[in-house]
Parts: structure tokens; sequence; C-alpha cells
């Protein structure tokens, strides 16, 4: 069963233009302009359960924008949901007793009282009941290492510390998805190791679904078998992240430090038939450049069986490269490759 | 079922309210007195006026402190439920009705147990204690009816505080940026609270039908001081009660499906 599906989903907001200056404001006060603008433009994809799915785009890409209509905050002005086979805006009482949301930016928990009053209270809006409750709890806690902070204020928590809470927040209802919007912003890479580790086993052990949004794109490599890539409201790329990098990754450079000086001619001579291309930076100095689908090893096996090396250096072009690539140019179509890459 | 959960909730939110709210000993006292002394003053308010005259639209000086003292009541409730002062800059400004949305309970329901303010039921007390001792001046007796008729009432007036204000802040929902209407509706509603006989025909009208605050106040008392000539008016609260509470109901949740969020 597929746990999200989204069919051409639309939000238009209407935004004020405003007109400058005091004659403009004065101008504005009676007849006001609007200009319609497309968040989200007529978006389709599912996912199936059990599935991590990184969810990314520059700020203002409409990712959170997607993420607060699923989650039924927002009603779209066109095309159709199903969250775990509800319409999330229709039935929101009934369809968010099996979700978790987490906000990085925003806190589900009381300020004021302790962390463990703030669960109670959750345990009580979800009507979880009181031995569940515990369980998942003591689970949850032990997992997380929260031990010594349930009984503090939330106010006086740390970053990492409320957000390994939250974590908690959104789950103790035992949902089914969990939607997350930038979960490790702010967070250390401790702290944002955890986490990963965290979702990573719970989506193994409980087959929980979960959507994530983030600018970390190492949150992306460490959890996310799918990506779907959003930019102006439209999906430019749904995939695996293996394919988005063997798409755009320019392939891989390998960097040898010879013991002896070495020529030209002699680099050319022993790779012949690699497809590898050769930069020199000096007589004991070269940089081997190879595609994706060619094996390293290959490499590695004809330099060192003819040449003295004294140290390698393996460089691969990093996601964050690919991503950035791809914003800039604002679609995921290499030069050559047609239409959106659907995978 | 489902209300024995909501009933569950409110006592959730209270036992953690008090839990905060005591360790803020000295600010919790401020409030309560602060609260006391304004009623205080509208109370000297009405002496200085009969200070001047006998009677105020046919009503003596005990019959309106009478009606202050019922007025009081649903005024505490209403103050302690239904508190939607900063709905519009918490909530659709800085975007937290993006949690509420999230939580299986009717949001404005939510938002009302968020912003529970249990000192003003001070308040309610001290009207019944008002409208007790105003009543033994008038040498009303104690009727069996009373206590039903009085809570049936009290919910009512209410209800109708309820409505007005849920209607107001589902404007929120429509409009950019949050309205000051609010102020004005504060300073109308105490006109319920004076024989609504004083004022002229529209405003009369007015605060019948339009802003019915005079169902807050005089009208529901005149029952218990058995004015004959606002007796049907009187009967009427619950139902206008009902009445614009379902119709603040109906606004609110259409004005939900319109919340845009706020920030990215």
């Amino acid at each position: 069963m597929q746990a999200i599906e989204v069919h051409q989903l639309r939000k238009n907001f209407r935004i004020q233009q405003s007109r400058g200056g005091l004659k403009g404001a004065l101008q504005d006060l009676f007849a006001r302009e609007y200009r319609e603008v497309a968040a989200v433009n007529d978006i389709s994809f599912t996912i199936p359960q059990g599935e991590i799915c990184g969810y990314i785009g520059e700020n203002g890409a409409g990712k959170s924008t997607t993420i607060k209509m699923l989650t039924g905050i927002l009603v779209p002005t066109s095309g159709d949901i199903r969250v775990n086979g509800y319409v999330p805006y229709l039935e929101r009482e009934k369809f968010v007793n099996g979700i978790g949301v987490v906000f990085g930016q925003r806190s589900q928990l009381w300020w004021d009282i302790g962390v463990i009053e703030s669960f109670q209270l959750l345990r009580k809006v979800y009507g979880v009941s009181e031995s569940d409750f515990r369980k998942r709890l003591d689970e949850l806690v032990e997992r997380l290492e929260l031990q010594e902070l349930l009984s503090r204020p939330v106010r006086k928590l740390s970053l990492g510390q409320r957000m390994r809470c939250e974590l908690v927040a959104a789950l103790l209802h035992n949902p089914s998805i969990v939607f997350l919007d930038e979960p490790t912003i702010g967070l250390d890479i401790v702290v944002k190791s955890e986490i990963r580790e965290f979702l990573k086993e719970l989506n193994r052990t409980q087959g929980t679904t979960i959507l994530l949004t983030t600018h970390d794109l190492q949150d992306i490599e460490a959890l996310c078998s799918r990506v779907i890539m959003l930019d102006a409201g439209s999906i430019i790329y749904d995939g695996g992240l293996d394919e988005l990098k063997s798409r755009w990754g320019s392939g891989r450079a390998v960097r040898f430090q010879f013991g002896k000086a070495v020529t030209a001619a002699e680099l050319t001579a022993w790779t012949g038939g690699l497809p590898v291309t050769w930069t020199q930076e000096s007589e004991l100095v070269a940089t081997a450049l190879i595609p994706v689908d060619t094996a390293v090893s290959d490499l590695f096996s004809r330099v060192l069986g003819a040449a003295e090396v004294t140290d390698v250096q393996i460089s691969e072009t990093s996601t964050d490269e690919i991503v950035r690539q791809i914003y800039s140019s604002g679609s995921a179509e290499k030069p050559g490759a047609g239409g959106i890459l659907h995978v | 079922m489902r209300i024995a959960y909501y009933v569950g909730l409110i006592w959730e939110y209270f036992t953690n309210y008090m839990k905060t709210r005591l360790t803020y000993r000295a600010d919790f006292w401020v409030e309560v007195i602060s609260d006391l002394l304004f009623q205080a003053t509208n109370l000297i308010f009405i002496f200085v006026v009969f200070a001047h005259t006998e009677t105020l639209g046919g009503f003596t000086e005990a019959e309106v402190v009478f009606v202050y003292g019922y007025f009081m009541v649903p005024y505490g409730l209403y103050s302690c439920f239904i508190n939607l002062w900063n709905f519009g800059d918490r909530y659709i400004v800085k975007g937290e009705m993006d949690r509420i949305l999230t939580r299986p309970a009717h949001s404005l329901f939510q938002i009302f147990l968020e912003n529970l303010d249990p000192p003003s039921l001070i308040g309610s007390a001290i009207g019944l204690i008002i409208m007790i001792w105003s009543g033994g001046q008038l040498g009303l007796d104690m009727q069996w009816w009373f206590i039903p008729v009085m809570i049936l009432m009290v919910i009512g007036s209410t209800l109708i505080y309820a409505g007005i204000y849920i209607i107001l802040t589902s404007v929120s929902f429509y409009s950019d940026s949050p309205t000051g209407i609010i102020p004005l509706m504060v300073n109308i509603q105490t006109y319920g609270r004076y024989p609504i006989t004083i004022y002229n025909r529209v405003i009369q009208i007015v605060l019948t039908w339009v802003l019915p605050f005079a169902f807050v106040g005089i009208y529901p008392a005149a029952l218990f001081l058995q004015r004959q000539e606002m007796l049907t008016m009187a009967w009427l609260t619950p139902v206008m009660g009902l009445v614009f509470f379902t119709a603040s109901l109906l606004l609110w949740n259409t004005g939900v499906k319109r919340y845009r969020g706020a920030g990215s």
C-alpha cells in the first residue's frame, strides 16, 4: 500500500502587491492589488510504506508548503492528496492520530513545564493508554538517552536536547508516517548523527515511513534511498540518490604522487584502453580523471604495477556539489538528457 | 466518549497551568488583585451614579448592582475559558496554528485550553456573592428554580460571549493583518450590564440582536428581579447563546481552511 499519494497538487498564495512610497501606501489602503503565486505547482508523487524519502530544494522552493498540505495544516488549491488512506484536511482530527510531525524551527513542547509533563499532556491529547505510553516512552527514552532531561523544563534544554525530546513527542502515539521539516537544523555533528541513526533504526524496526526536508545533504546521504528535488514549486528530480550522482557526478579524480619522475607518455601508456584523462602537475604529481562506471581498482592495478607510488588520493564529486549545480541551473536535466528524470 | 476526552483534557491543562503559575506566585496574586480592583472601580462608578439619582432606566441601585453581579459570573467564565486575546499574534503571525493543526482535537478547543485563565473564576465567585447580597437588600426570596435557571442563563450568556469573540477572531483568517476591532468590542460589552432602557432605540437594537451583550447582563438578571417587561428576552438568552455559538463555530471551521501558515 502507498503511504502517501499526491496527484497534481497545487497551492496558490495570494500576495499583496505593496506600492512604494506614502502615496502608494494610501492607495493600498483603498484598493489593493494581489498577485497569485503558485508555491507548489501541480506536483505528483507516491511514497510506498516503509520508505525514507528526502525532500530537498532551495529556500522558498515549496518544501514546507507541501509538508503542510500533507499534514493537514494547509488546504490545497487543487489536486488530490491521500496520506495513510485519509485526505488530510478533510478528516484532520482522525488523520493526525496516524502521523508524527517535527518542525525543526518550532517546538511541539510546552515551554514552562517539565519534559515529562509535556509528554503526559500529549499522551492525553492523543488518547494513548497509560501502559502503551509507558512502554513506548521507556524505549524512546532509553534509545535517545533522555533519562536526566525528563524533569527539566523545556526552556532549560539545549537545542540538541530539545530536538531529541521533540522526536519523542512526535512518536509517542506510534505514528506510521513521520514528517520531519529540517530536523537537524542548527545541531552539532554528534547530535545530527545520533538523530540520523535513530531515524534509520525507527524505519528498520517499526517500518515507519519517513519524509524529511533538509538543507543538509549528509542527512540525505545517510538516510534516504530516494530523493525528491523541488525548484520553484515543481519537481525537478524524483529518484534514487545513486542515480542522481551517476547522472550528475562527473566521475572521480585520483591523484598520484610518484617516487620517481614520470613523463606524460608513460602515464598514457600505462592506462591504455581505459577511459582515463591525465593531468600532470609536476614530474612527481599527476591526476587521473575516470568516469563513474570505471572501477578505481582497474586504474590502481595498472599504475601500481608500473610505477613507484608514494601517495594516492581519491576524490569524488560530492552530493553538495551536484545539488549546487542543479540548483544553479534550475533543472535536473543533464545536457543531452531530456525531460524530468523519473527513475 | 468524546466529551469525556475533552473534559479530561481541560483537567490536564488546568493542572499544568497551576503547576507553572504557582511557581510564579506573586504574579498570580497580582493578576487576581488587579482583576478585582478593575471590577471594584466599576461598582464604585455605579454607586457614584446613584448618589445623583434614585433610579436608572427604572432600576434601583440595588437592582443595578444585582445585574452587575450577574454580569460578573458569565464574564469570569468567559475570561477563564475563552481567551482569544493574543490569537492573531501568537497563532497566525507566529504560525503556532501549525502545531495546533497537527493534533487530534478541535483547533479552537486546543486554543482555549492553551490560554486558560483560572484566576478569572474568582470574579465569577464574587459576582455570585454580590447577587446574593444585593438580592437580600431587595428582599428577593430564594426560590427552588433559581439555581437551575441561573445555570442555564449563565451557560447561555457565556456562549454569547464565546460566539461574538470567536466570530471576531475568525476574521483573522480572512484579513491579512490583525484587526483593531477587539478593543472596541471590549468597550461595547460593558453596555450590557446597565438597564438597556437608558439607551436610545438604535443602541438597544444593536445590543439585543447584533452584538447581543444585553443577554450577558440585563436580560437574564431581570428574570430573577421579576421584571415582567423583559421576561421574554430573558428566556431567549440560551437560544441566542446557541445561535451565536453555532454560527461562530461554522465561521471558524471555514476560516481555518483559509489558514496560510507563517514563514517557510
